[in-house]
């Protein structure tokens, strides 16, 4: 340490003080942008990142493994009961997609969502440093066309948007995180309703202001409502876990199970383009 | 030249934090490793130089995360200058002591950012803060620091990270 006395070295731990706050005050106003240091410091340590994560998950999969062993005969024998249940779900099921195609082509509906978007695959490259917050950093940037305010999905469903790019890296804001909000719809009631993460990494969600009239059961399904820019319509968010109301009294809300493993995230998709009209 | 690598510690445990740490997450949440050199440092070395490399490895980390920059900084900083409390008050030998006082450092360091959570209008419920993220950080850095602190020390008292040592 500098041989300062203990009251400079007082005023400067004060002046060090008021300019984070002051920095705090102006970061927080503008959340989308990174500084030419943070976008340089990210770009150098994404390649670092990329293989850590690969040896983090290999040496994961090699310490799990004796553990798989021990559980695979009991589970070889639950999976045998579940794929002869399958099997006749399957049977069901193309009967009722067959019914799907020709219901879909009376309503001159186009068949899925995917091939309506234009999409960029990513990989995973690291995750937020702290506990507080839901964020990933992907191998794609604006090399790559990536763009702020972009959609994130996986074919289980949504993950979040893009909110800070740099050259070869994009942050993704995961909807868990509890600065996140996306307009959903409960497939079934089509009651609107806001999705918001709850801190915390469980991955945990919350769907929010949801009309009384329409409160959502156990078990049905959250989509994106495409209301606002962001998110296309109709991709997958969740299944409801409960419902309960509000503390205003005025509306319902649920808690919402994703269909997205959060804390597994290998490669996701960002959205690049969305035709609804499939063009 | 010890600050240096202690820096250059802390910049690796970031690293980590962001890559390999999620595969030994518990329902979730990490260990805040960075958090666990602060605090050793602070412990060893007082309450001016454990603040001050608070706030350079906080800074470090806000650089690293980006959004909101100054938040790791200042939480870092409190942890930093609570640990530094310690030094000449508890038996610095005792790895089980620095993991208690590492428990109490994560806990105040983890309620200090929730405050400038809440100062950047980031509302999160406390009972979710409490449960989800501030108990169980502390109670796995303290966990960390068990087999940690150990090495730590060893290269404090006669290692890279002794004072004054090139």
């Amino acid at each position: 340490m500098s041989p300062l006395s203990a009251g400079k070295k007082l005023v400067l731990l004060g002046v060090l003080v008021a300019v984070m706050l002051l920095g705090l005050h102006f970061s927080a106003g503008s959340p989308g942008r990174l500084t030419p240091l943070e976008s340089a410091t990210r770009d150098f340590l994404a390649p670092v990142q990329r293989l850590l994560m690969i040896a983090g998950r290999e040496v994961a999969g090699f310490f799990s493994y004796p553990v798989k062993l021990i559980n695979v005969s009991r589970r070889n024998e639950i999976l045998e009961g579940r794929v002869e249940e399958l099997e006749g779900k399957l049977l069901k099921y193309k009967e009722v997609q067959a019914e799907n195609v020709r219901l879909k082509k009376l309503l001159d509906f186009q068949t899925g969502v995917a091939s309506q978007m234009n999409t960029e695959a990513a990989a995973v490259i690291g995750r937020d440093t702290g506990n507080w917050f839901g964020s990933i950093i992907i191998n794609a940037g604006s090399k790559k066309g990536i763009r702020r305010d972009m959609a994130v999905i996986t074919p289980a469903g949504l993950v979040g948007r893009v909110i800070r790019v740099s050259d070869s890296t994009a942050e993704v804001l995961l909807i868990t995180d509890p600065r996140s909000g996306v307009g959903c719809l409960v497939q079934k009631t089509r009651a609107p309703g806001i999705v918001e993460g709850v801190a915390g990494g469980r991955g945990n969600l919350q769907m929010v202001h949801i009309p009384n009239d329409l409160a959502p059961g156990k078990g049905d399904i959250i989509i994106t409502s495409g209301l606002g820019s962001v998110f296309p319509k109709g991709i997958p968010v969740g299944t409801v876990r409960e419902t309960r109301k509000e503390k205003s009294g005025l509306f319902k809300m649920a808690v919402v199970d994703p269909y997205v493993d959060f804390n597994r995230l290998e490669e996701v998709l960002v959205i690049k383009s969305f035709h609804p009209g499939g063009r | 030249m010890s600050s240096l690598y202690f820096l250059l510690l802390v910049l690796g445990a970031l690293v980590l934090q962001a890559t390999a740490l999620n595969f030994v997450s518990v329902y979730g949440v990490k260990p805040d490793l960075a958090l666990v050199l602060v605090i050793f440092n602070g412990f060893l070395r007082g309450t001016r130089e454990g603040a001050f490399l608070g706030f350079v490895g906080g800074v470090l980390q806000d650089l690293v995360s980006g959004g909101y920059f100054g938040m790791n900084a200042l939480a870092k900083m409190a942890a930093g200058y609570l640990a530094g409390l310690g030094e000449g008050r508890l038996y610095r030998d005792k790895r089980v002591i620095a993991a208690g006082l590492t428990w109490f450092c994560t806990l105040a360091s983890q309620l200090v950012y929730y405050l400038l959570l809440a100062m950047v209008n980031v509302q999160v419920p406390v009972a979710a803060a409490l449960a989800g993220i501030i108990l169980p950080v502390s109670f796995y850095n303290a966990l960390v620091a068990l087999p940690l602190y150990g090495l730590y020390y060893r290269s404090a008292t006669k290692g890279l990270l002794k004072r004054g040592e090139v």
